[in-house]
Parts: structure tokens; sequence; C-alpha cells
């Protein structure tokens, strides 16, 4: 009895003495915090620091412990470029993480091309940063534009669509994703054709010039690339028309996700399938349940959005890689992480070693109406994930 | 003539910034890079703005056309610097003659929307032209000669290029020149009648100021390996016109410690809160509310009241 008390006494001993050791380790995120970005920015950016806590309260990285310096990318790449640099040159820190817009993402794959320090992006889909762009120390978290638009072309396939209306916004996104969808069309819906495309701006909030011209066209499905606040106004003004009545709508952009059902409560149509990063009702791992009722309590709702989880994985990388690398070194880390795998509030995920993009997934089903909630719900779920 | 103590002063500072890399701080070096970028952009626009008195809106866009075609230059063609340069410049000053003929048949508000109009066509053009400026991904990976790659090597061909710039648009301001564009700012009517084709000296003057920000541009462009399309976009217009009323526009000075002072603060602030906009609100309250001549302005005050020369 007396041993095994001064066995823990040890052990809690060792354990503080680890836990002071060493300088802390820098991990450098930016997201748009201010601005249009920060609906999306801000919850990534509360996972990004659930993870940190989590992190800490283990005893850090290699026993140091880990600090975390957040900046504002207001969305505008010439600024990410310059404070990404900022946190490499003044603060030092030892890899970056974050990103949302394309351009932002491209901006600091630049950068951590020049100055040879890891950045991981958690957000950004632009296909370039693991295809053209893709260097040493650039990794990707998040899915891109070809995961996105590979499901969605199996999607048209499984709904038996035959002609497709294709909508997608005129932006890096948008003809991406395009370019995504095209390229697995011809495995997974062979018999689908494209009669259709239309590209609305990007930030449109009138589709009245559109929505005729899907009506009249005579698809039985959409294909689109309307996100967040875009499908909200094309909802908003072509269900009323009956336009969600006969023709499915195949989405990415995470239009699944409890942020946009949420928002847009009784209004949300029918036939809509899409997809999410993150489902606070529904998990595929067993770890999901603990980060969900974790995440829950920081945000104090029930319902938590699907960004934290981003955010949240891209340390979890970090934290991984540095362990395996037993090295904050810029090069042992980007070795590290090729073909890392790791456990993950969504299933396991590895990073290609050539490609340097992770195997996330994504939820994707028909939102459905439930008796007991205001709000609609995937039903059933299917967690697609590239292989 | 430059007055003896004013070419001393300016030795002594480019002195001063030549030594900087000795001290050793790289992010000291990169900060100093940018603000010396935006010193020269902001004294472009000044030329326009405190000498001829013509507001523009659209600033941004020769800054964006210089950016752009020295990258593209570069990297698309293989150019080597010594042609890249020069060519975005050329380049940046012929969009601007072009833009400027149209310009200033207009004077004040309708000059100032038509300067905004061009400008942002100049954002569509590097939005659309996805081939060519990437759209809004941008252009990155941009291809540097080896002798400027590394940031000591690009922080001295900044001071120098700058410092040449900055001298060029002296001689200019100061020139028989300069001193009409003044007699115009001040009253155009009467500048007219003793014989000023106005209309043609703001026309010149719109070129030299599209010339020089073309040339900050492609310097911004190489600094951050990347142009992007907000750099034309009318946010970006406006901060450097904010740098110019900060500094204090009747002076020549007065653009290069507004540029300093603004992103230096933009900096800083970053670091502690992401409300820069409220912060800038605020300094745009403070310059019109109690510092309609700027910094520049504030300081000559202080000394008058002093009573010092």
């Amino acid at each position: 009895m007396k041993y095994s008390a001064m066995l823990v006494a040890a052990g809690v001993l060792s354990a503080g003495t680890a836990f002071a050791q060493g300088a802390p380790i820098k991990i450098g995120v930016l997201y748009p915090l201010t601005g249009g970005g920060a609906v999306y920015g801000a919850p990534a950016l509360v996972g990004h620091q659930m993870a940190i806590e989590e992190l800490n309260a283990k005893g850090g990285i290699m026993g140091r412990k880990v600090e975390s310096l957040e900046r504002d990318d207001k969305l505008n790449p010439a600024t990410a470029s310059s404070t990404m640099k900022e946190l490499i040159t003044k603060d030092k820190v030892d890899i970056v993480l974050g990103g949302l817009a394309s351009s932002v993402g491209l901006a600091m794959t630049e950068v951590s091309k020049q100055e040879k320090v890891v950045y991981i992006s958690t957000i950004p889909k632009s296909i370039q940063i693991t295809t053209d762009k893709l260097h040493k120390y650039v990794f990707r978290t998040s899915a891109n534009t070809d995961q996105e638009g590979e499901a969605m072309a199996i999607l048209a396939g499984k709904n038996k669509l035959a002609k497709i209306c294709h909508l997608e916004l005129d932006y890096a996104y948008g003809n991406d994703l395009e370019a995504g969808i095209l390229k697995a069309m011809p495995k997974y819906a062979p018999d689908a054709k494209i009669v259709l495309t239309l590209k609305p701006k990007l930030g449109a909030t009138d589709f009245n010039p559109f929505i005729p011209q899907v009506m009249a066209a005579g698809c039985d499905g959409v294909l689109s690339g309307l996100w967040g606040p875009h499908f909200v106004s094309w909802v908003k003004q072509a269900a009323p028309l009956g336009f969600f009545n006969k023709i499915k709508w195949i989405s990415g952009g995470e239009v699944g996700s409890h942020e946009i059902a949420g928002e847009l409560k009784g209004e949300y149509p029918d036939n809509v399938i899409s997809n999410t990063y993150e489902l606070w009702y529904k998990g595929n791992d067993p770890s999901h349940k603990e980060f969900q009722e974790k995440l829950a309590k920081k945000l104090n709702t029930q319902e938590t959005p699907q960004w934290a989880a981003l955010g949240y994985i891209g340390v979890m990388y970090a934290a991984a890689a540095m362990e395996k690398a037993k090295s904050t070194d810029p090069d042992k880390v980007a070795e590290a992480l090729e073909g890392l795998s790791i456990g993950t509030p969504v299933g396991t995920l590895t990073i290609d070693a050539k490609t340097h993009q992770a195997n996330i997934g994504q939820f994707w089903g028909p939102m459905v109406k439930k008796p007991d909630r205001a709000y609609r719900m995937m039903e059933p779920a299917e967690y697609i994930q590239p292989k | 003539m430059p007055q003896r103590r004013d070419l001393i002063a300016s030795a002594i500072v480019v002195l001063l910034l030549a030594l900087l890399p000795l001290a050793g701080s790289r992010y000291a070096i990169d900060l100093t890079t940018e603000v010396m970028i935006y010193a020269l952009f902001a004294l472009s626009l000044n030329v326009l703005i405190g000498f001829t008195g013509n507001i523009s809106f659209g600033h941004a866009a020769y800054f964006a056309i210089g950016g752009y075609a020295c990258a593209i230059l570069l990297t698309t063609y293989g150019w080597p610097l010594a042609l890249a340069l020069p060519a975005a410049v050329v380049l940046a000053g012929l969009v601007a003659a072009v833009v400027g003929y149209f310009c200033v048949r207009l004077t004040q508000i309708y000059f100032a929307m038509l300067t905004l109009a061009f400008a942002m066509l100049v954002w569509g053009v590097a939005f659309k032209w996805k081939e060519v400026t990437g759209g809004d991904d941008g252009f990155t990976g941009i291809k540097m000669p080896e002798i400027i790659a590394h940031h000591v090597g690009y922080f001295y061909f900044t001071l120098v290029v700058v410092a040449a710039g900055i001298a060029a648009l002296w001689v200019i301001c100061h020139s028989a020149f300069g001193l009409t564009l003044v007699a115009i700012r001040e009253n155009s009517v009467r500048a007219g009648f003793i014989g000023v084709d106005t209309r043609h000296m703001r026309w010149a003057a719109f070129t030299v100021a599209g010339t020089f920000g073309g040339l900050a541009g492609a310097l911004f462009g190489m600094y951050h390996r990347g142009m992007y399309i907000e750099n034309a976009f009318w946010t970006e217009s406006a901060n450097v016109l904010i740098m110019v009323l900060l500094g204090g526009i009747y002076s020549f000075i007065g653009p290069i410690i507004g540029a300093a002072v603004l992103h230096l603060l933009q900096t800083f602030t970053n670091q502690y809160t992401p409300y820069w906009p409220t912060v800038l609100g605020l300094i745009l309250l403070v310059i019109v509310m109690v510092l309609p001549d700027g910094l520049i302005g504030l300081v000559r005050r202080v000394r008058a009241r002093g009573g010092r020369p």
C-alpha cells in the first residue's frame, strides 16, 4: 500500500518535471476572424483551441507545453502571406495551420515553400495545393475538390440522374469543383448528361435570372457547388416556385451541415442530398461522442458546427507528426507527416506520402424532416471516404 | 535643387537602412521592406492628390498591373529581371496614360468615380483572365533571380529601387512641371488663364503616378512571390489613400510617414486583435476632425506654436 502510494507520487513528480521541460512548442494558425469568413473561421478556431487545451492537459507535445498563436487572415491572401511570415520570423512558430479561402491557402503554401516551415491546410480545398503547387512542406487535412466532385458524381449515378443541370459559383472553388465532377462523371455516372451549366457570381444574392432557366431545362437533377449563403438565397427564391418538387439537388459545399439546416429550419427544401465534414448527431468513430460533448460544453450549445472538427484535426496532425519525428525540425516533421495515420473524431485518417492529402471523408445524405425537430437532419448519413 | 540639409538627412536615412540587416533581425528586415514598398506606392499617389489636387480612388489598378506584369514576365515567360521590371513599369505607365486620357476630362468627384471604375475593370480582368493571372487563386510561385531570392538581397534591392524611385519623384515634383501642378491644384482656372494646358498637365501627372505605382506593385509581387486580385480591389486603393492623408498631402515626405505609420500600426494591431477595421475607422476620424493636413501638418503646427521656424 505504502509502496504503491510512493509509486504514484513518483509518477506525479516525474510527470510534473516532464511538463516543465523545454521551451513551449509554438503553433501558428490563421483563420478569417472578422468579416464574411468569420462564420467559418471562428468555429474552426474553437476546435483548434480545444485540441491545444487537450494537448496541454496531457502534458503537451514531447513533454513541452504548446502555445497557440492565432491571427486573422481577413480572407486576404496578401495579408495572410505577411502575417504568416511574421509568425515564422518574429514569433518563431514551429508549424502553421489554417486558412479558409483557396487563394489564402495557396498564398500560405507559397510562404511555407520559401521559409521551409510546415503548413497544414485545414480548410482550403483548392486542388492546386496538392498538385501543381505541392512541395515538401505543405499538407492538407481537409477534402479537395476532386474528392468532393467524385462523391457528387457517385451520387448522380446512384440516383440515376439522366439530365443534369450544373450550377457552380464563378470563382476558384466553383471552377475546380466543376473540373472534379467532370473528371469523375464518365466512371460513376456514365449515362448522365449535363444539359445546362450556369455560373452565378461569388457573393450573388439574386438568383432570379437563373432559376427559370434551370426549371425550363427539364433536368431531373442539379449538381451544385452553391455553398452557405448562396444556397440559402437560392432556396428562399426558388422554393416558392415549386423548384424542389421534382428536382434532386446534389450539392457540395457542405450545405448538409447543421449550420445551414439550423439557419433555414422549416424552409429547408425536399430532395436535397449534400455533405458535411461532421455531424453533431452522428459519428462514425467511437471518439466522436467525447469530442462532440466537449465541444458542446465549450460552445454552450448541443448543436455544434462542423468546422470545429477541421481545426481540431489540424492540431492533432501537427502534434502526432512532432511526436513521431521526436523533433520540431520542419524537415523531420514533414517526413513524419508523409503516410502518417492518426485516429480523429471522424475516424482514422492517413496522409498520402506522395500527394500529401489526407483521406478525410465527408458525410453525404438526404436532408429529411424530423417530427421532434425544428430543423432537418441528414438521414441516412453515409460516410464516403476516398481510397 | 534640394537643400543641403535635406540631402544629408536623406543620405543618413538610406545609410541607416542599409545597416539594418547587420542588426540580424529577419522580422525587422521584412517589415522594413514592406514599409519601403508602401512608401513608394503612397508617394506615387500623392503626385495626383497633393500636387495636382485630384483624388484617385483607383490607384491600386497600376500597383496591380505592375505587380502582375512583372510576375507573369518573370515566371510564365522567363524574362530576366532587368527586362521584366522595366517592362512592367512601362506597361503600368501606358495603362495609366490611356485611363488618364479619359479621366482628366472630368474633375472632382466625377474624376474620382471614373478612376474607381477603371480600377474595378482592372480587377475584373485579373479575376476573369484565369489562364494568365490565375484568377482568384492568385498568381503564386514567382520565379526570382538567385541574387535577390534571399531576404537580405531583396531588402537591398528594394532599398536601391525605392530610393531611386523617391529621388526621381522628388525631382519631378520640384521641377517646373511639379510647380505647375501645384498651380493647378491651387487654382486651376487661373492656371489656365496664364497659359497652362491644365488637362495635359493633369494627364502627365496621372501617368507619372501610375508608372511609379506600377514600380511599387512589381516590388510588392516579388516580395510576396505572389499577386492576388485583392491587390487590385478598391480596398487597396482606399488603404493607400488613407496612408497619404495620414502622412499629409501638402508635404513631399508626408506619404512616406503615413505609409510607415499605417502599415506598422496595422501589423502590430493584428498581433493583438482582429479588429483592425475599428482602429482604422478611428484613425480616419482623427485625420478628418483633427489632422486635416496629416502628421506632417501636426508637426508643423507644434513647431509654429513653439515659436521655431
